[in-house]
């Protein structure tokens, strides 16, 4: 091992020296090298890799970041099966200034704390360089067909390096998608030492260290590489691999073509679904007795029923197994099994659906957007399969999630390129083809919030009371936050009318009648202390006595937003007295914007946003009686641009002081010379809610 | 299977489930629970009765003495459900015997029992193992029974009894059966005023004196931050088995400090310390420093520097320092080590340096007590010149003679020979750890204006520096700007200028411009300003707090604001001034104007660093009519 990282082929063993230009930085990498070694005999399947890193340390927080090691014992593989404890092993030494080597004796050091083992590393000062690798080795059996996880990184690190190296080992059946990106340097194949390998290896210098800001796709960006390895027996059905395979496993894979991804997704398309009985619903004894005006209302119908069925009714058995809540339950969630045990058993369901219905329909493969754009796929786990319906408006259909709806397109996916797989059976023809998918707009995306407030008697606190809406892609995030399973479990039993409630079990077992109300009670006290502190951080005050009021779910459809009630009491903060007069700080009632620092002014990366949206809101302030108001001008702001916009106004009517304000993002992506001009009106924003008006006494 | 098979399948699966039914709580229970929840309303289990039992045997191959403890509960779910873990701690020398839990109906709840290493981010590593098991109580009013029970190889480990716990307990009792073949002394501490009832029993059969404890309704221990340690807090019992009696012959066991020291000696003695290992480190030390002061404080110093806290809590290794030698060479230790160290560099040096025991400020015992669970931390005693000075390796930054406070004003036991020495580290006044904010501030495009310098003494310069230099040397401005605009935005710092800041000897100086926006505004002929931008101890109220307030050391703090009025303006209205003096707070906010000025000034002392439990109200009016002063503002006219 040690020859291996430290032997007498390490280029690297007297370079001891950093460039100056570096000489600040907290370390500096002056050697960084991975390998990944895949080897297998028949099934049996080693995959050993190492990392070696040999950093200088120019400082105290350097040197206690690597003065102690902690590492699993054993390592066991997460893919195959009969999979053996393999080797996991430490190796440090520490060169000193004067050039001396103090290896240390990691096995004599370390301690064993459970499946931890730990080490503090001896003699570590300013000025040293540590030199360590850790070699790990994971055994299992494949049944052929073995997919290792995927790693997507960008080149740079937390300190600058001086020389990265990334070597691949493998023989036959073992196949590399590899891709370098935004610059990075390619990998290239070089000699291997033995015939039946094969070696490939990327190297780069002079990496500068990474400091991501916000609103950043890394890979997108910067310098970074992709790679997945897979391993797929000769003999064995290679085609039906999930993973695109290059031809020969000598090649390694760099890019995947749209007519790869059609032969991959075709069976997506058979629309072959078998629909079990009773556990496992036909559509059609839903469909009975019930009319609907369009296509587009039956499967938007569909969809909301398969939920309940499929994944809202079982909720509540499993968290009832989860509290240990009896056996009732547990023989009650065995028969609420989901049918569908991947996407494609998803897409078919409602394929055989459309197909007997002849709704016409495709599917669309995306890619994220954080992922790079899709002539750069290289790993299939990075597309995300929609099946659209083509209705008047289109309808999109993802795996159920509690608050999933199919009104949208996935916002990850919106407004990029993707392939379109075409049904077959439909109007079109079997294929396949590029499109750009829609995107949502300012419109579609909507957080309005109307807030009245009103100061109590003394002039000391704020009652607020607010009407808060999410729509479009606002809405999952906020229903995640506000609604608990118990309140839509409740919601959908009513919907469907549900002859029983399927959480309750008919056992005359006390606890398991009332197990499930107890936990509820408890959960809903942790939810108003959860609540409570979280509005207190979007206010930034002090929030006492919040109660909360769901008006609609908006669970059920796009025409629906998801709308609720606050109320909530801000103490001592936001009023300052002077004299007779208050100073009231109207502004913070916008809530917290976003700060843009000194720093982040010099921004020099792009702008990725997760999708065009409209923050509105009015603010209704009830001037005490014998009180007048001055100071309304600085609440009349206006900022617009191509990136957005910032506009409030203000004016006094019956008494009160009505504000509104609108806060637009109008796009995903904006390039860097558009900073500046989201800068205008984010500051604007910020800007804001520091303003305040005056309460004159009359 | 045939049709009586199957029959008593079904029978026996139903039997088992009615056999579930009686785990449930019983209409009693519920109404039970319901009370309690009533008096313990922020907790969700409760103890309803604790039976502590502790005994005695002896260990005839040690000629020691082992400790029996044993615990069985009756815990309650009082809330609507509760979720909990209970859990034990042993190490090399202790076993737990026992751990399980019970439903209602005496059946075995098998909940999966965990156990493994205790974690602790302070400690690198210790032999201390945790058992632990998590379970659940689905409704108000189920309750389980817990047993437990460990034994002590040596009862020198087993030092104290507590009787609260993590829940509140209804009905706590303690019985510890003494043999007559040993002789024990059971200190009481914290007993003021709690109704604890003691009784005892001879048996004459058993040869033995049963002591027994009792106190109800004892409430669960506090989770306050900062509080004082827990032999401060909460009842205890601290037991000292001073010898016993084995086959007619008498062993001492710890019968007086002098026992506890010999026994620490005993350790000390058993090390082989090799000072040639820093010799070298000790002359280059040494060499060029013009006075011995200058050469103390550059071993210190350098100890602190360079040695990284570290600590190995592994059997003896608890209680005995590693050798100096393997310090130095490995650059870190524990507290023990350090001192060590310290000591060996400074003997080396040609100076009378000595180890040191200490129970820092957490405890609350002194060396009248002669038991292990007296101190905590080991430090260095410099004999120099007829003075004793006290050196902790573990602090930061930490200059020559002046001492921490969690050290200062306790006990510390100083080797001498075969004897020891009793002293208290000296203690500080609060003006020792001043901090001074200055600032001259004018007013332009409606911004406040100006410079500002900050001075800081003592025990805050010594932080400042410790967390200053932890940083990472490319953030290093970075934070600093951050920290001095207190991430606000509407700060702007620049132009900053500090002291050398790796020098603990001297004052710490932070100069820097100042610019501070959204605080000035006018309306019509009337200018408002705000000058309270820091916001100093806005935060520092403490609503339902039970323990009194400890600071991390004694502070006084002061501001000074002075502001320019505006040519052509006059104040029209100032905020009242507000004082308070206090045993342990004293606060002045005082506005005055000097002839073009307005002159805002702040001063915070906290001289005891702490604020009493018995203050607490007092101290959040005084905090409500701050914050009130604080949303006051300044008004000036034309």
């Amino acid at each position: 091992m040690k020859e291996f990282f430290w032997g007498k082929n390490d280029i690297y063993s007297n370079v001891n020296t950093i460039p100056d230009k570096w000489k600040n930085e907290s370390a500096v990498v002056i050697y960084k090298y991975e390998n990944h070694d895949y080897h297998n005999y028949r099934i049996n399947v080693t995959y050993t890799s190492g990392v070696r890193k040999k950093i200088m340390l120019l400082d105290e927080a350097a040197v206690k970041e690597f003065s102690e090691f902690s590492f699993l014992d054993k390592v066991y593989s997460d893919i195959g099966y009969a999979r053996k404890a393999g080797a996991n092993i430490l190796g440090v030494k520490i060169i000193k200034p004067n050039g001396s080597v103090v290896e240390i004796d990691v096995d004599k050091e370390t301690k064993l704390i459970d499946n931890q083992k730990k080490i503090a590393i001896s003699n570590l000062e300013v000025g040293d360089i540590i030199d360590f690798y850790l070699f790990s080795q994971e055994k299992f059996k494949s049944d052929g067909s073995s997919k290792f996880p995927k790693v997507e990184r960008v080149l740079g690190d937390e300190y600058p390096i001086m020389n990265y190296k990334l070597n691949f080992l493998s023989e036959n059946d073992f196949f590399i998608n590899f891709n370098s990106y935004n610059g990075a340097p390619e990998l290239k194949q070089v000699k291997a030492e033995r015939s039946s390998d094969r070696k490939f290896e990327l190297e780069a210098k002079n990496i500068e260290k990474e400091e991501f800001s916000k609103w950043l796709y890394p890979l997108v960006e910067l310098p970074s590489y992709k790679f997945q390895v897979y391993f797929a027996k000769n003999g064995g059905d290679r085609n039906g691999a999930d993973a695109f395979l290059s031809d020969r496993e000598k090649d390694i894979k760099k890019t995947v073509d749209k007519d790869e991804v059609f032969k991959k997704y075709r069976h997506y398309l058979s629309g072959n679904y078998y629909y079990n009985g009773s556990v496992h619903e036909d559509p059609k004894k839903f469909f009975k007795d019930k009319k609907f005006g369009s296509d587009e209302e039956r499967v938007r119908a569909l969809y909301y029923y398969a939920r309940y069925l499929y994944l809202i009714r079982p909720i509540e058995l499993s968290v009832a197994g989860e509290a240990n809540l009896g056996k009732e339950y547990r023989y009650m969630q065995t028969g609420f099994n989901t049918p569908f045990y991947s996407d494609e058993d998803f897409f078919n369901y409602f394929i055989a659906f459309l197909k007997s219905n002849n709704i016409d329909y495709d599917i669309i493969l995306g890619s994220a957007r954080y992922n790079g754009s899709i002539k750069d796929l290289l790993i299939k786990d990075n597309l995300t399969p929609v099946l659209r319906v083509n209705t008047s408006t289109p309808l999109y259909l993802e795996y159920f999630t509690p608050f999933s709806g199919i009104d949208y397109l996935n916002s990850d996916l919106e407004n990029s390129k993707a392939f379109l797989l075409m049904g077959i059976g439909s109007k079109k023809e079997d294929g396949i083809e590029e499109i750009i998918l829609p995107s949502s707009t300012i419109k579609d995306n909507v957080s309005k919030t109307i807030s009245v407030i009103s100061l109590n008697d003394d002039l000391t606190n704020f009652n607020v009371n607010r009407e808060v809406s999410y729509s479009g892609h606002f809405k999952a995030d906020e229903q995640k936050e506000k609604i608990p399973f118990y309140k839509y479990v409740e919601e959908d039993n009513k919907l469907y009318e549900a002859s029983k409630r399927y959480g309750i079990p008919k056992s005359k077992d006390e606890i398991e009648k009332k197990g499930m109300k107890a936990l509820i009670k408890k959960l809903e006290e942790n939810f108003k202390e959860k609540h409570t502190n979280s509005i207190s951080q979007e206010y930034k005050a002090k929030v006492e006595d919040y109660s909360l009021a769901i008006i609609k779910s908006g669970r059920n459809g796009v025409k629906e937003p998801f709308q609720f009630n606050e109320e909530f009491k801000i103490k001592n903060d936001f009023i300052k007295k002077a004299g007779d007069n208050y100073i009231i700080e109207i502004g913070k009632f916008l809530t917290s914007q976003i700060e843009i620092d000194k720093k982040e002014k010099d921004r020099k990366n792009d702008i990725y946003m997760p999708y065009p949206r409209a923050i509105e809101n009015q603010i209704t302030f009830e001037i005490p009686q014998g009180f007048t108001v001055s100071g309304l001008e600085k609440l009349n702001k206006s900022v617009s641009n191509e990136t957005g916009r910032f506009i409030s106004t203000a004016i006094v009517k019956d008494n009160k002081l009505v504000i509104e304000t609108s806060k637009h993002y109008n796009n995903y992506f904006e390039p860097n010379s558009n900073w500046l001009k989201m800068i205008q009106f984010l500051d604007a924003a910020y800007q804001f809610t520091q303003e305040k008006i005056l309460l004159k006494k009359i | 299977m045939n049709l009586y098979a199957k029959m008593l399948i079904v029978l026996l699966l139903s039997a088992k489930m009615f056999a579930q039914k009686d785990t449930g709580p019983t209409s009693d229970d519920v109404k039970i629970a319901k009370d309690l929840r009533d008096s313990y309303s922020k907790d969700d289990v409760a103890i309803l009765k604790s039976v502590e039992n502790v005994s005695f045997a002896i260990n005839k191959e040690k000629n020691g003495v082992t400790v029996n403890n044993s615990i069985s509960e009756l815990l309650m779910n009082i809330n609507h459900r509760a979720d909990i873990s209970k859990y034990e701690f042993y190490d090399s020398a202790s076993k737990i015997e026992t751990f399980n839990l019970k439903y209602r109906n005496d059946k075995m709840a098998n909940y999966p029992v965990k156990d493994e290493f205790y974690k602790d981010k302070d400690l690198f590593y210790n032999d201390a193992r945790v058992k632990h098991v998590s379970f659940d109580f689905p409704v108000q009013g189920y309750t389980y029974k817990y047993e437990m029970q460990k034994k002590y190889d040596d009862v020198k480990y087993f030092t104290s009894i507590y009787f609260n716990d993590e829940f509140p307990i209804v009905n706590k009792t303690i019985n510890i059966t003494v043999p007559d073949w040993l002789d024990i002394e059971f200190k009481e501490f914290n007993f003021e005023g709690k109704k604890i009832i003691k009784t005892q029993k001879k048996d004459l059969k058993s040869k033995a004196t049963v002591y027994t404890f009792s106190l109800e309704n004892v409430p669960a221990i506090y989770k306050e931050k900062d509080s004082p340690g827990k032999t401060y807090l909460y009842p205890h019992i601290l037991i000292i088995a001073k010898s016993f009696k084995n086959n007619n012959k008498e062993v001492v066991l710890f019968n007086s400090t002098a026992d506890l020291y010999k026994w620490y000696k005993s350790l000390v003695d058993s090390m082989k310390d090799d000072s040639l290992a820093f010799k070298s480190k000790v002359d280059e030390l040494t060499t060029n420093a013009k006075t011995d002061e200058e050469k103390i404080k550059n071993i210190y110093y350098w100890v602190q520097d360079n040695i990284r806290y570290i600590a190995f809590e592994d059997g003896i290794a608890g209680f005995k320092p590693d050798e100096s030698n393997n310090v130095f060479q490995k650059r870190y230790g524990d507290c023990k080590g350090m001192a060590n160290l310290i000591k060996q560099m400074l003997k080396l040096a040609g100076f009378d340096a000595r180890l040191t025991w200490v129970g820092t400020k957490h405890i609350a015992y002194d060396y009248s007590t002669p038991s292990l669970a007296v101190d905590n931390h080991m430090i260095c005693t410099l004999f120099y010149k007829g003075k004793k000075y006290f050196l902790d390796g573990t602090e930061k930054f930490n200059s020559f003679g002046q001492y921490a406070e969690r050290i200062q004003n306790k006990e510390v036991m100083i080797e001498d020979g075969d004897k020891f020495i009793i002293e208290k580290v000296p203690m500080c006044k609060p003006d020792f750890n001043k901090e001074i904010y200055t600032a001259n501030l004018i007013i332009e495009d409606e911004k406040l204006k100006g410079s500002v310098s900050r001075k800081y003494e003592g025990e805050g310069a010594a932080q400042f520096l410790a967390i200053f230099n932890s940083f990472r040397k490319d953030k290093k401005e970075e934070t600093l700007e951050y920290y001095l605009s207190k991430g606000d935005k509407n700060i702007t710092v620049n132009n900053i200028k500090t002291s050398d800041l790796k020098n603990r000897d001297q004052n710490l100086t932070v100069d820097y411009n100042l610019s501070v926006s959204n605080k000035v505004t006018s309306f019509d002929n009337e200018i408002y300003i705000d000058l309270e931008f820091m916001n100093e101890y806005k935060n520092l109220e403490f609503s339902e707090r039970k323990t009194d307030y400890e600071f991390d050391y004694k502070t006084y703090f002061v501001s000074n604001v002075v502001l320019t009025i505006p040519q052509g303006y006059k104040v029209t209205k100032l905020p009242q001034d507000l004082l308070i003096k206090e045993n342990d707070f004293d606060v002045s906010v005082t506005y005055k104007i000097i002839g073009n000025t307005i002159e805002y000034k702040k001063t915070f002392v906290f001289k005891n660093a702490v604020i009493k439990s018995a203050d607490m109200n007092k101290w959040n009016e005084f905090n409500k009519n701050l914050v009130n002063n604080y949303n006051q503002q300044i008004t000036i006219s034309k």
